[in-house]
């Protein structure tokens, strides 16, 4: 990478640092095993850790207490008599992880939330990487294009539901423009077909995002290799093929995992779009974790279902960390 | 009616971008000229089309929104004087603006220094750190309601502080929710700043409290502004915690339109147009920043990769 070059040994800090640490904050730090880290140019000495006291209280209250709250709770038999007093619930051992797999719609909703993440991601890509090359040439009128393509990523995810809950009614925009054209498709926000809608709306909403990161892999290939396959009479499809796209692949794969996080966690588009109750088929696992606890009060079997997804979402997860590069990257995971 | 198509019209033409020489377009051309074309239009109508309508049925008839039309037979304005109270935007977006803008300044100042001690010092647990902020910022909402909502209750039974139903509970939790993003905006940003600056600082005898008001800050407000901006619109548009953890007089914008357009159903013919109407006023905040800040914002979208 070339920002490796910034993180060089710079005899100038390590004397500075060494010679006179003079301000006042000089508390007895422990010195670490820090060679490599030097190297970087980190500073050693001297640190205001306390400045990370605020941010790491919080995280810790409000993030990591109650994840481990969570996964307590995951083996208590809670429900709205017993959470007033969830210390003293009675303890029930794997008996919510029983529930949860097999007498609950729980198989059911992850089926649900990944095939419809990946359908969803599946259509994004194809329109995202159109948007990015349509609009990676210089056109009277780019920065317009490019300020529109980004709307549905930047409208709120409740008015982006809201909207299509209202074109989607029955006899609404959309059916009577399907009409004129002799297509009737029946309901969408009810029945079978609720599926297809939610995932369309999520396609609306989202391709600007794999446009986003398609056009950063874009502008990461070098002129010279336009004019090389210029030169060579490339024609445009091979030119994209074989030249370009090779550039998308490090920020496409980001997007891809990124996407699927988000499509996994999406609460907001399915619960305000159809409502709770869902219909069934589009009780994914947000919304059905949330009835759970919130409409049917069984707060333990909820919290057990929420960590089965934490588990569904640590794969992904998983993979993400481990393509980012926690120190030396400028965009994390655009691998070159 | 026809001056806002106008409008919109020409605004293309005001945007003049010059394009290089011919022969460099030709290099530089990715997509013959007729595919570029139908891309775009495409997908401009794609996008157009749906936005275009929110306007449009804001200002139509309930019926005429209820029957499919999408130029409205009568023209009102009703609707946007209606929504402050029927729909509780009064109370929803003064909610909103408190919770989500104190959220902004608050996780922006935060990040900033905790970014600043992960990019510049070394010490142990500094990787993890780093890998915990990415991976906190993947951990779902839905897991998280429940256990938060659970402390929240409990610190009013015994300890007799009053979180849930209050602005400060959400506050507390959109902050905290926003830091791991925030923080690693800040982080990616820091890292981009030569350290030469703080170096000859240091050397002048400016302690580290110093070097990061009088250095750091004035050269790092770009990314500030959008670290601060993505806690705002967390706190804008997250209905989940809202829903669970408000009362009526602490609603947020989010949550009044959400329960609004949930109570619609049944019955006589929706207010499709207050609907509409309320969703414009809560997405207009949100688009004019984005409008404002568009080429800080994106770069940190690319950045974090999170929206």
């Amino acid at each position: 990478m070339s920002t490796d070059a910034s993180h060089e040994v710079r005899p100038a800090v390590d004397s500075t640092a060494g010679r006179a640490p003079r301000t006042a904050n000089e508390a007895g730090q422990q010195p670490g095993p820090k060679d490599g880290l030097r190297r970087k140019g980190l500073s050693e000495r001297n640190r205001p850790l306390w400045m990370l006291i605020p941010g790491g209280v919080l995280m810790i209250i409000i993030i990591v207490v109650p994840l481990l709250l969570g996964i307590y709770m995951s083996i208590l038999n809670l429900d709205q008599y017993t959470l007033r007093k969830w210390v003293s619930a009675p303890i029930i051992g794997a008996e919510n992880f029983v529930e949860a797999v097999t007498n609950s719609p729980l198989l059911h909703a992850v089926w649900l939330s990944v095939s419809y993440s990946l359908l969803a991601m599946v259509v994004t890509l194809p329109l995202g990487i159109a948007a990015a090359v349509a609009t990676q040439n210089a056109f009277k009128g780019r920065a317009v294009i490019r300020s529109i393509f980004l709307i549905p990523y930047v409208l709120p995810s409740f008015v982006v539901a809201t909207v299509w809950r209202t074109m989607l009614q029955p006899g609404g925009i959309v059916d009577e423009a399907l009409s004129t054209v002799g297509i009737h498709v029946g309901l969408w926000l009810n029945g079978p077909q609720t599926f297809w809608t939610l995932v369309l709306v999520q396609i609306w909403a989202s391709w600007p995002f794999i446009y986003l990161l398609a056009l950063s892999g874009l502008q990461s290939v070098d002129h010279e290799v336009h004019e090389a396959s210029a030169l060579d009479g490339a024609l445009w499809w091979n030119k994209l093929r074989y030249v370009i796209f090779p550039y998308l692949k490090g920020p496409l794969a980001l997007a891809f995992l990124i996407g699927m996080l988000h499509h996994i966690n999406n609460f907001t588009l399915p619960f305000v779009l159809f409502g709770v109750p869902a219909p069934t088929d589009v009780e994914v696992l947000p919304i059905l974790t949330y009835v759970t606890s919130f409409q049917s009060f069984r707060f333990g079997l909820s919290a057990a279902m929420a960590f089965i997804s934490l588990v569904l979402i640590a794969i992904p997860l998983f993979v993400y960390l481990r393509a980012v590069k926690l120190d030396d990257a400028d965009t994390p995971g655009a691998k070159k | 009616m026809s001056a806002t198509i106008a409008g919109r019209r020409s605004a293309p033409a005001a945007d003049v971008e010059r394009p290089g020489s011919h022969r460099q377009h030709e290099v530089l051309r990715l997509l013959p000229g007729p595919l570029l074309v139908i891309i775009l239009v495409f997908l401009g109508a794609l996008v157009l089309i749906p936005v275009l309508y929110i306007f449009l049925a804001s200002v139509n008839s309930d019926i005429g929104v209820a029957n499919g039309e999408f130029w409205p037979s009568s023209v009102t304005f009703d609707n946007y004087s209606k929504i402050w109270t029927s729909v509780g935007l009064a109370t929803g977006l003064t909610n909103s603006v408190l919770v989500a803008g104190s959220t902004a300044v608050v996780s922006a100042a935060l990040s900033v220094s905790t970014a600043f001690v992960l990019v510049r010092y070394s010490f142990r647990g500094r990787l993890s750190i780093l890998r915990g902020l990415l991976a906190l910022q993947s951990v779902p909402g839905t897991l998280m309601v429940l256990p938060v909502f659970v402390l929240f209750s409990s610190a009013a039974t015994y300890l007799g502080i009053q979180v849930i139903g209050t602005q400060w509970g959400l506050f507390v939790t959109y902050l905290t929710f926003a830091m791991p993003f925030s923080t690693w905006v800040m982080v990616t940003y820091l890292r981009g700043l030569p350290k030469e600056l703080e170096e000859a600082a240091k050397i002048d005898g400016a302690s580290n409290l110093g070097v990061l008001f009088r250095i750091v800050l004035p050269l790092s407000w770009p990314g500030i502004v959008v670290s601060g901006i993505f806690a705002f619109l967390l706190g804008w548009n997250d209905v989940l915690f809202a829903s669970v953890m408000t009362r009526p007089e602490s609603q947020t914008a989010a949550v009044a339109l959400q329960i609004f357009g949930a109570s619609q159903e049944g019955g006589a013919i929706p207010y499709y147009g207050q609907m509409m109407a309320a969703a414009l006023v809560c997405a207009a905040p949100v688009v004019i920043l984005y409008l404002i800040f568009q080429r800080y914002l994106v770069g940190g979208l690319t950045a974090g990769g999170v929206k």
